[in-house]
This record gives structure tokens, sequence and C-alpha cells, in this order.
């Protein structure tokens, strides 16, 4: 077959697109006119290799139409060689006997190209790392030994079949999930570099955490400005589609063609909403704000800030009782309490995930979390801190300035068993959350420059500044007069209430800074540096089968080389979703996730290699152990199929694009039905016959 | 000088890690790009790294396969052995001269065969080798080298023409000028990457005085498996070591070197090669002393964690003097923070300094972007778009921009792919962009269209 | 040099090895000329895993003496792919010895593109196995079943 589709359901279409596919012709068992060429490699290999000899014995072969050796196979002369013999004599496989196939493997496919034959018909001999430079004081045994060699390609290249690349039909399309900045900034990278883009955000509001930030380190630009900035160059894009309150609620098919079905809650509010104070007034609701880490209040028509993305309010259907008094106080305009969900269906042919995380969220106890109003997260604090939040930026408990503080890291990260209990997840959370640090110390030197009168200590294990103009935050916290407590790998402060003492709350450490000496620090406030915890998105785990890491976060297919990309082609992770992460890194990896993405749908079809498992219907007994020994998700099935006329059996069908042609499946199955396309078992066999057909006579050393 | 001139539409500066990945993504999408890099090879430094954190894959394994598939893409032109000598705008694009340096070594006939190589009589310090080991004067820069092709150091040659006789092909050209190149580019990406802060930057520690103090860099040759000695040994007299210290931020976070920056990526190499080193050396003791151990990347403090629990013995401390032996031992003078604060003197046998990053290149000598204060491009919009630069259609990956390890300089050159493509324009005959249909979008809802509210697909946009 | 294989005896290794790591390194063993007896036989595999039994069995029935399986070890680019190979050995040995043939004879090993050093120490070590043994040929028992 000529094109191969990941869908039963676009079989027919694809089928008359493609070029016109020949039908299954039986091939003969063996091919017969293999050509077969020895390199000189100039000296390389024939001051060693008897070349003439080898060329000799290929030539006297069964199936073998002509042997040559020549000085530089690689060279015009060489290359020119094969296409005219494939002219002229017809070959139909073609064997080099060369350097290791690293080199040019890839060359003499596109020679076979060009003398017209399917360059999968090519089989190289390495006989210069392998014979030549292995043996060079054996030049007998290695002649005998570039001849088995020599041998074995013929015999495999007799069975090789044509093979054609996987392809997929491309939909020149992205989807992406989240629209905090990753999510943005993928969305805007790929709409300028000319796909269609459509960018779902869960919530009503575009921004993500960064929203509720004031500034951002390093450059200490106020984050709403700089995340606004982003999304009106995404507005503008024309091929961009954003929608808001959606979730991805259904996901079929493969990179290069993925379907998928979305569900869009209505936000209830438009533009002719004329008065929202007086509607968001007149709610009787009040629930936990989100978007202050739960430190205020909303209704249930709510904005989180004034001027959001987009600038209007949302019903938060959760809470909303449909009491209508919104409606009415808004004048019956511009408010719709019809909450029923809309689907629609999208054709993609690729998916960027950047779901994005969730701040940790300490168990009650944990560090007195949730026994005091006393004891904040770094989030609150943040939002407390932000001029245009909750408290207008005034860092008050009880309308008093706390004239001690505490900030404690690693709350939630680097946990280390017997040591922490695990966080209100169940899980043990042994990384770090890389953006704490510098948060933390971007806080206190906040603190200390707004209040100079209030003191800090910071009780750290190790200060994790290492990004880009990150050090300053630590030594003007030192400068500050920030005092840092350092506590040890395997130990952890406590903190108290002290009911009735000046200072409502009492933190002791073990500092390892003064000796190990156990310090009693009196604070009217802790402030536990929450760390990255992965977001739970589960269904789209299931829907994707993306693969997850022991940490939570969707796994990489590589973490040093190939860190956007997931295992499921056409999957991509941008920002925090794959692991914590900084605004600056967020973004830099948006970015590198849509290089991928414009890469894979670059031209109208997705190609990748042919070399994937393949069953023979006519032995496969539809047992089923092969998809036990396969780890790719979707790359083995049972199809139901008509062996004959009204019987229908299960039969083990291989999914090309899912396939990774590792041959897992192969000795998994009892009746030799799997193989990998190019790498057949019984090529193998032919090739062991081939070494072993002639007896050894040359000593090793002569 | 021979003139050529070639048009492209990407030039990508150095091909190391970063330039490669930034070089490849360029191409798989459809743009031609001129990869050029002034050493005889490709690959940069990773290449010639032992293992990378926190995966221990050993990274010539991983780094010649991206070589490889540069130096095979039919849209990458790959010139090793190529100086930038400058890149000025003209109109929209680049015009950039560049030298061809002489090889002595026709590279269209040499086949990599070595011949000269064995041939050559002149044995010189290995450079790939941290300086352990030799070389010839005639040579291929490594095994792993791309291309497999031979040069002759000339200042090391004696002339004997050995290597003339010794080649099958006639490719040795004693001859050979430098050739200049103009070249027409419509984008450029810098990823000029990174050189070490000098061993001897902090005298106190007697780095390239005493000959056991050594790089953390020579270490990744020592441990890795086709290293100068095949093993580790110390360089002075060849023993074994079996006490061995690491002082980390040798040259970083240090406002005296002028580096007053965390090089991000010292902690976690140094941990790697304690966990090597206590595999090659089961029997030594490994000591590290620290400032703060900085294990922030994905999966990196899980691989401290283990490093610990191996054994090895992190020490926070600040270390104020090395004083070498006469048997070529060492003493440390130690501030022991932990402790009590007092100064203790610590011996060990070889010691290996963190050294840390500096930009491996003005690119102010070639180009005019805006660079920081210690070197590195600097850009625009550092938190949306950190591989921009101050002039459009130029991007910056790697450790151009700032330290950095591998995945996140592979990130970003990925990341930098993107701002060049989109500079660029999609390639001619692009697919058009697909429509996906969906007709509520926020902006028809912020229009204030009534029907958008209850989220109806029958609001036709538009 | 890996170890000096006997001249009067003929015998044959395989060598099954993966393409994206052991194949290089084997190919780096030549290239920097370091020798190992030339009865050895690479053949490229993407992944050793997919071999069953009746390879193994089919290789020392036409004569081959020794297999070395060069896998990625636990760098397998298939994840997973290692330990099901390593835990399809022991029934490969349990062919082998209702053959008769030595257990030795076959070794599951992990050669990395620069471990040119371990591959001519396996080399040698299966040269050793197969001088000692002899040729396969004269310890198998033919099929009973």
């Amino acid at each position: 077959m000529a094109e191969r589709r990941s869908k039963p359901k676009n079989q027919a279409a694809t089928t008359a697109a493609a070029p016109a596919t020949p039908p299954e012709v039986v091939l003969p068992v063996l091919a017969e006119k293999v050509g077969v060429y020895i390199c000189h490699c100039g000296g390389n290999i024939s001051d060693v290799v008897d070349v003439d000899k080898v060329a000799t014995e290929a030539a006297g072969l069964d199936g073998v139409a002509v042997a040559r050796h020549i000085m530089f196979m690689c060279s015009d002369e060489g290359q020119k060689a094969i296409v005219d013999d494939i002219q002229a004599l017809g070959l139909d496989r073609v064997v080099v006997a060369a350097c290791t196939p690293k080199l040019h493997e890839a060359t003499f496919r596109r020679v076979l190209q060009r003398g017209g034959m399917n360059p999968y018909l090519f089989l190289p001999a390495n006989i210069r790392e392998q014979a030549s430079w292995a043996h060079p004081h054996s030049p007998k045994a290695a002649t005998e030994k570039a001849s088995a060699l020599v041998r074995a390609a013929v015999a495999k290249a007799q069975m090789l079949e044509p093979l054609e690349k996987v392809r997929v039909a491309a939909v020149h399309r992205a989807l992406v999930i989240g629209g905090g900045v990753a999510g943005l900034r993928a969305a805007l990278d790929l709409a300028r570099q000319g796909l269609g883009v459509t960018l779902v955000e869960k919530s009503p509001f575009l921004g993500g955490r960064t929203t509720q930030l004031h500034t951002v380190f390093p450059t200490e630009d106020p984050a709403r400005l700089l995340v606004h900035r982003l999304i009106a160059e995404v507005k503008a894009q024309p091929n961009l589609t954003i929608l808001t309150e959606t979730e991805v609620v259904a996901l079929t098919g493969y990179v290069g063609d993925f379907t998928v079905t979305l569900k869009t809650t209505p936000r209830g509010v438009n533009a002719e909403l004329a008065d929202r104070q007086a509607a968001i007034a007149a709610c009787p609701i009040s629930v936990a704000n989100e978007f202050d880490d739960g430190i205020s209040k909303r209704r249930a028509i709510y904005q989180p800030y004034p001027g959001s993305e987009p600038d209007l309010p949302a019903i938060d259907w959760a809470s909303c009782t449909r009491c209508g008094d919104c409606v009415t106080a808004a004048g019956g305009r511009g408010i719709d309490l019809k909450s029923d969900p809309i689907e629609t269906t999208i054709e993609t042919g690729a998916i960027v995930v950047a779901t994005g995380f969730d701040h940790y969220e300490p168990r009650v106890g944990e560090y007195g979390y949730a026994t005091s109003p006393r004891i904040l997260t770094l989030p609150q604090v943040h939002r407390m801190l932000d001029p245009e939040g909750p408290t207008g930026g005034r860092l008050e408990i009880d309308g008093r300035v706390p004239r001690s503080i505490a900030m404690i890291h690693c709350v939630g990260s680097r946990q280390i068993e017997d040591v922490d209990e695990p966080g209100p997840d169940g899980k043990l959370h042994e990384y770090c959350s890389r953006v704490c640090c510098t948060a933390t110390l971007q806080a206190a030197n906040q603190i200390r420059q707004k209040y100079p009168k209030t003191a800090v200590y910071d009780l750290y294990r190790d200060i994790r500044t290492y990004g880009r103009d990150q050090e300053p935050y630590y030594v003007d916290a030192s400068k500050a007069g920030v005092v840092f407590m350092r506590f040890a790998n395997d130990a952890r402060p406590t903190v108290e209430l002290s009911d009735g003492a000046d200072f409502p709350l009492k933190v002791t450490v073990t500092d390892t800074l003064t000796f190990g000496t156990e310090i009693e620090v009196p604070v009217d406030l802790v402030i536990l540096s929450v760390g990255v915890m992965p977001r739970d998105v589960t269904g789209l785990i299931e829907m994707t089968h993306a693969p997850v890491g022991a940490d939570g976060f969707l796994l990489e297919v590589h973490p040093k080389l190939r860190p956007v990309e997931s295992a499921i082609p056409g999957l991509l992770l941008a920002g925090t979703v794959q692991a914590p992460m900084d605004v600056t890194e967020s973004t830099s990896a948006a970015s590198a996730a849509a290089a991928k993405v414009t890469a894979l749908l670059a031209g109208d079809h997705v190609e990748m290699e042919p070399f994937v498992a393949k069953v023979d219907p006519s032995l496969c007994d539809g047992c089923g152990l092969c998809l036990d020994a396969c780890r790719y998700a979707g790359a083995i099935a049972m199809q139901e199929v008509e062996i004959e006329e009204g019987v229908l059996e299960k039969r083990a069908y291989v999914n090309p694009v899912a396939c990774k042609g590792c041959g897992a499946c192969v000795p998994s199955c009892p009746v030799s039905a799997l193989d990998v396309a190019g790498w057949e078992i019984d090529q193998y066999k032919a090739m062991i016959d081939a070494i072993t057909a002639e007896p050894l006579t040359a000593g090793a050393r002569s | 000088m021979i003139e050529q001139r070639i048009d492209i539409d990407a030039l990508v500066v150095g091909a190391g890690i970063a330039g490669l990945q930034s070089a490849l993504d360029l191409a798989d999408r459809g743009y031609s790009v001129l990869l050029v890099e002034r050493e005889a090879s490709i690959g940069g430094k990773m290449i010639a790294l032992s293992k990378v954190f926190p995966t221990m894959d050993c990274a010539s394994c991983i780094t010649t396969p991206r070589m490889s598939s540069a130096a095979h893409h039919d849209n990458i032109t790959t010139w090793t052995y190529t100086d930038v000598d400058s890149i000025t705008p003209d109109g929209a694009a680049f015009t950039a001269k560049l030298t061809r340096k002489a090889r002595y070594v026709d590279e269209d006939l040499c086949i990599g065969c070595r011949l000269c190589e064995y041939a050559c009589p002149v044995e010189l310090p290995h450079e790939f080798e941290g300086n352990m080991g030799a070389r010839r004067a005639a040579y291929i820069p490594f095994g792993t080298a791309i291309p497999q092709k031979a040069l002759i150091d000339i200042d090391g040659c004696v002339y004997c023409g050995k290597c003339e006789k010794a080649c099958p092909t006639d490719a040795i050209d004693f001859g050979q000028k430098p050739v200049s190149v103009t070249v027409h580019a419509r984008s450029v990406v810098i990823a000029t990457g990174f050189e070490t802060t000098p061993l001897d930057a902090k005298k106190e520690y007697q780095g390239g005085v005493a000959a056991n103090v050594i790089s953390a860099l020579d270490m990744e040759r020592l441990l890795s498996p086709n290293g100068p000695y095949g093993r580790v040994l110390r360089p002075s007299d060849g023993k074994i070591p079996d006490n061995v210290a690491y002082v980390q931020c040798a040259g970083s976070r240090d406002e005296t070197l002028g580096v007053p920056y965390c090089s991000r990526v010292c902690c976690m190499y140094a941990i790697k090669q304690t966990m090597l080193l206590s595999g090659s050396l089961p029997l030594a003791d490994i000591t590290v002393y620290y400032m703060d151990i900085r294990a922030f990347g994905k999966g990196y403090e899980q691989f401290y964690q283990t490093a610990r629990s191996m054994g090895i013995n992190f020490v926070k401390a600040k270390v104020a003097r090395i004083e070498e032996e006469p048997n070529g031992d060492l003493k440390l003078r130690v501030e022991i923070i932990e402790e009590d604060g007092r100064v203790s003197e610590m011996a060990h046998d070889l010691v290996v300094l963190s050294v840390g990053l500096k930009p491996g290149d003005d690119p102010r000598r070639f180009i005019g972007v805006d660079l920081d204060q210690y070197g590195f491009v600097a850009s625009p919009e550092p938190k949306l778009d950190a591989t921009l630069t101050s002039m459009p259609g130029v991007a910056a990956a790697g450790t151009a921009i700032g330290p950095k390890d591998i995945v996140d300089s592979i990130m970003e050159a990925s990341a930098a792919a993107t701002k060049v493509a989109t500079y660029l324009g999609p390639p001619p005959n692009s697919p058009q962009p697909a429509d996906d249909g969906v007709q509520i979008d926020i902006r028809e809802i912020e229009a204030g269209d009534a029907l958008a509210v209850a989220g109806h697909s029958e609001v036709l946009r538009g | 040099m890996a170890g000096t294989p006997t001249e009067t005896q003929a015998t044959r290794m395989l060598v099954v090895a993966t393409l994206l790591c052991s194949y290089p390194g084997i190919d780096a063993t030549g290239q920097a000329h370091m020798e190992y007896p030339p009865n050895t036989y690479v053949i490229p595999t993407p992944d050793p895993v997919m071999f069953p039994e009746s390879f193994y069995l089919h290789c020392f029935e036409k004569g081959i003496d020794g297999i070395l399986i060069a896998s990625c070890g636990t760098d397998s680019p298939y994840e997973g792919s290692y330990e099901q190979l390593a835990a399809r050995i022991p029934k490969v040995y349990a062919q082998m010895k209702a053959r008769g043939i030595s257990i030795r004879r076959l070794k599951l090993t992990a050669i990395c593109s620069v471990c040119t050093k371990a591959f001519l120490k396996e080399v040698s070590d299966m040269e050793a196995v197969m001088a000692e043994l002899g040729p396969v040929s004269g310890e198998m028992t033919a099929v009973t079943a």
C-alpha cells in the first residue's frame, strides 16, 4: 500500500486520493537480479580485504545479476554505476559492501530512487569498520568474513519487500489546551507561522496563574500587563479561535489527524451587560475566591480583577442558584442563565498540552497550616502584596502589620521518605519546584522594603536562585537584613501556636548555620513557600494515553534531548504540565513545542519510517498475546475481520502510526504471524544460513 | 582569497547542541540552513562529556545521532572550521562574511581513513582530551567527530611530507588558503555557546599550578569510556585517587571574579561525576564542598538525594585555600559552615574545581546585538520571548544567552527556531491553515453577540 | 587484542547489535583499529527483543557456536524492552539445555556507542567459551519430538 491511514473511517477517501496503488502482487519468493558492489574505500578496505575475490564469489551466488568492485562507492562514479546497472540490467535489489551504514545508507537509498527503484530494496554490508579495520592483520580471514557478510546481505536482500513511508494526511491546525502563558505563547507562535489554531481554556478567563502575580522576577515587569500584551497579540490572529470555559471531552485519531470533541459552557454574560457592578452586587452568593487563593470571597457572577481577559464577568454555574437577581439588576440585558453546554468537534493535526500547575496545598497541620489565619501560603501573600489585590497591597493580619515573619521553604517540595509525610494527594513530592526560592526572596525583599520594621526570617535548605538575574535577590535579601536559617536535609522546622504569648506563633528550627543550635523564633506570621504540583489532568491522560512520570508531571520522550514531545506522536508539552518552570522557561518551552508542531505539519502529510510491525492475517489466530507484549498505546489492537463470508473473527491489527518498530510483539506470537517490516525473522535466518553456508578455511591470523 | 557567495534562509552560528537543534528544527520545517562551526567538528561541548545527568546516558551516544542528522539533512549545509567575521543587516536580511579556514586537507577528497594521522610523526597535546594524552599534527579531531575529515595543525607541523605520501586520495594540500565567503542569510541564530571560567581564576586554589587540581571538564574526559587514559588517574603521577574533593562555585557566584551569577550546571555535573567516580573508584572517599546545592531541574533533586544515599559526602563549606604537597597531594583550608565555622585542614589527593560558565564568544565581534553586562545575549522581551535579540531576524539560544544545561539549551534552541521561522514566514508552497469551523470565539462574546451568550453554534463569525 | 582464537577448531560467533547504541560502539572498535577475531559476525537489529527462542536455536543448529546479544541495556530506545528481553533469556536457556547446548554460548550484554573496550572483553570472553567447548555441533542433540 502506498499509504496507510490511521483511522479506518478515512480509508476510502485516502485510497482515492493516494497515487494509484497496485493490487497486492504476490512477490516472487526470492529476488533474482541483485546487484552487488564492493567498495575499496581507496585502500581502507582493499588493502586488507581482497575485494576482487569477494566480488567474484558474490557474482557466483544465486540471484546475483552483477558484482563489481569500485574505488569509492560513495563517489559520483560509484553511484552512477548503480544507476546504470539498475537501468541496463533491471536490478531488483542492491547490496553495497562498504563502510558502516550510518555514513551512507541514506546516500545509497537515494541512488536507488534515482534509478527508479524503491529505496528500501537497498541493503548495506559493513566491511570497513567490521572487517578491514577490525582485522587488519588477518587479510585472508577478513576477506572470508567480508564474503560471508556479502552472502548474508544478498540472502536478506533477496527477501526484502518494497516499503513505503507511513503517511498520514495532515490537518493544518493545532489545538492548544490551556490559556496561561505557555498556551498563549504556543498559540501565538503557531498562528503566526500559518497554522490554524484552536486555543481552549477551562476557566472563563485567559492568562492563567501569572495574572495572580503583581510583578514577575527578575524583570519586575507588571505581571498582568505582560500577559495582556501576549493576549492582545493572540486575539489579533485571524486563523485562531479562542474558547474559554471549554474542555476536551473526547479525542480519537493520531498525529496529523486527531478528532477532538470540545465542551463549551456558556459564559452567561456578554458585552450588552451595561452595569456589571450592579449585577455582581445583586448576587446573594458568596464563595471562596480562587483567584485570591481563598483569602477573599466572590459572588457567583464575578470577574477576578478589573480589566481581566476577556473584560467581562462570568457566571460560576456550580455556585449560581439561578435566582435571577443579577438579571433584574442588569435590566434584563447581557445576562442569560441558560447554562447548557454545547459540544463541538474539530479536526486537528497536533495538540499542545499547556494545562499548567496547581499550588501545593499543605495538609491540615503541616507547619500549622489551616490551624491559624496567621499561617499563609506564599501565593496568598502574593495576593496581599499586590496593590490591586484584595488588601490593596497591605500585608496585615487583624489590621496590624506583622512585626516578625518566618518564611519556610520547600513546603511540598524536596520531600524525603520518613522525614516528610505525604501531601494531601497521598504522594511524596520529591522534586524541587524550581521557582519558590526566588519567589520567596522576591517577597522577602518586598516586605523588608515596605515594612522596614518587620523582621523576616528565611528558613531554607538550599537557596536555588539559579536563573539569570536571580542571584541578586539573594544578595539583596542578605543586605536587607533578612535572617537566614538553614535546616538540614533530614530535619524540619516546627510551627506552634503560642496563645497568650507576645507573639502568637513560635517557629523552632535547628539551624545548621549556627552550629546546629535549636532556635525559637517568635513570629506574627508564617509564610509557607508551597511547591508546584502537577495539575490533575486524568481525563486528558486517559484520552491521549500520554505517559505520566513518577512525579506526576507528564512525561517527555527524553528528559535531556526531547523535553517538549510526549511519547504520543503529535502530542506536545508546553510549560508546567511537564515540570516546574518560571514564566521565561514556560514560554520557551511553548515556543519549542510550536517548533515541533510546525515541523510535523510542514507538508501535506506526516511521514514516518516504514519499519513497523506487520501481521500475516493468514497465520494470526487472534489469541491476543501480542497486546500484552506491546508497550505502545494503540499500536496493536484486535479487529473483527470477515475471514470468510459471514464469519467474523478477531485478528491482530498494527497501527503503523503508533507502532515504534521495536519488535517486542514478534516473539510473543505463538504462530509467528508478526514481524517488523525490513527486519523479518526469516530474513535473519537466511542471513545466518548464508554466513554458515561456507566452511571457515582461513586461520584467524592468516 | 577565493570568494564564494551563497543564499540561505537561516545562518546558525555554532554547532554545539543548541545550534544543532535550531538547525534541525528549521530544516525540518523546510528552510535552508547554513550551520557554521569554528572548530573542525560539530558537536560542541556536549560531545566531550562523559554521561549526562540525571539520565546517565552516555553523552556521545545521544549527541552523535543529532550530529549525524544535521550533517545528513537535505536542508542543512554544515561548514566546520569556519569563522564568522561579520553579519550586517541588509534590508530585511543579512550579509555575513565568513572565513573557511585552511585545513590543509581537501574536504571533498578526504575519506577519513586516518592514514595521514598514522604517518604523522608529530605529537601535540590533545585539546579534546583536556590536553591529557596526545594527538598528531595531521589528525581527525576525535573518534566521533563529524565530519570525519582530517586537518593539519600547521603550527605544529614539521613539513615532513609523510602525510602527503600516506594519503590514498591526494587530499593533503599544503598550499590551501583560507576561503572568504559572503553569505546572504534571511535570518540568524546565535548559538556560540560557553567557555568555562579559567582554572586559574582563583589563584588561591592553585588551578593550573598544582597538577592534581583539575577542572570538571577534564574530569569529564577522565570519566569518559573513550577518555585519554580509559580510567580515572590523577595527572601528576598516574596514581589512582582515593580521596577526591569537589570545590563548588570555583568561578561562579563570586563578584571578585566578575561572575556573580550562578552557572546553573556545576552542582549537577559535580553530583553526576561523584556518582560515576564512586562507580569506578568504589573505595575512594568523595567530598563535595558547596554553598547551596542547586538541583532544580526535572528529576535533579531525586538525583541529588540518590548521591547522598550512595555515601557521597556533601559539606556546606567555603574553601579558602589549596596547597600542594611535595607528593602531589593537596591540603585544603576549609571553613566548615555546618559545624562551628572553624577552619579545618582537609587532605585530598585529587581536587576538581567546579568551574563556571561564561560566554564562548563575543557576538559583538561580528553582529550588533545587545548583550548583558556579562556578555550574554540579551532579549528585549526576556519573560515572553527569551530567545529574541535586539535585532529583528536574529535569535539566540543556549549558553550564548546565559549558563544552562543541555535540556534547557535544547528547549531554547527549538524556541529560537520558532522565532526565526516566524520572522521568515512560511516556506513557499506551505499548506494553508485549516479552519476548525468553531463559531463561539470569546471575541464574539466580547463583541456583544446575544446568542453567543448561550454559545449556540448557529451564530456565524465575521 | 582480544583473546586469540584457536587455530585448530573453526568456530563462529554471532553478535546481534542494537542499531542505536551497540552497533556504533562496535563500529567505533573497528574505527580505532582495535582488533578482535574475524570469526565474529555482527548483524544489526532495531532491538534484540524481537528475536524468539527459535531464532537462537536456528543459529546454533546452523553452526553458530556463540552468540552475544549486544543490547542498549536500560538505555534502550524502546521503553521497557530491555526488561522484556532479559525475561526471555531464561526461556532460551531452557531450550538450549534441552538440546544439550551449553548456556554459556549465549550471553546478554549491554554495549554503548563508545563501549569499545567492553565489546572487546565480551568478544574475548565468548571466544574463550567457544575455544573451551569447541564447535556447537559436537554437543547438540537431535530434536527428539
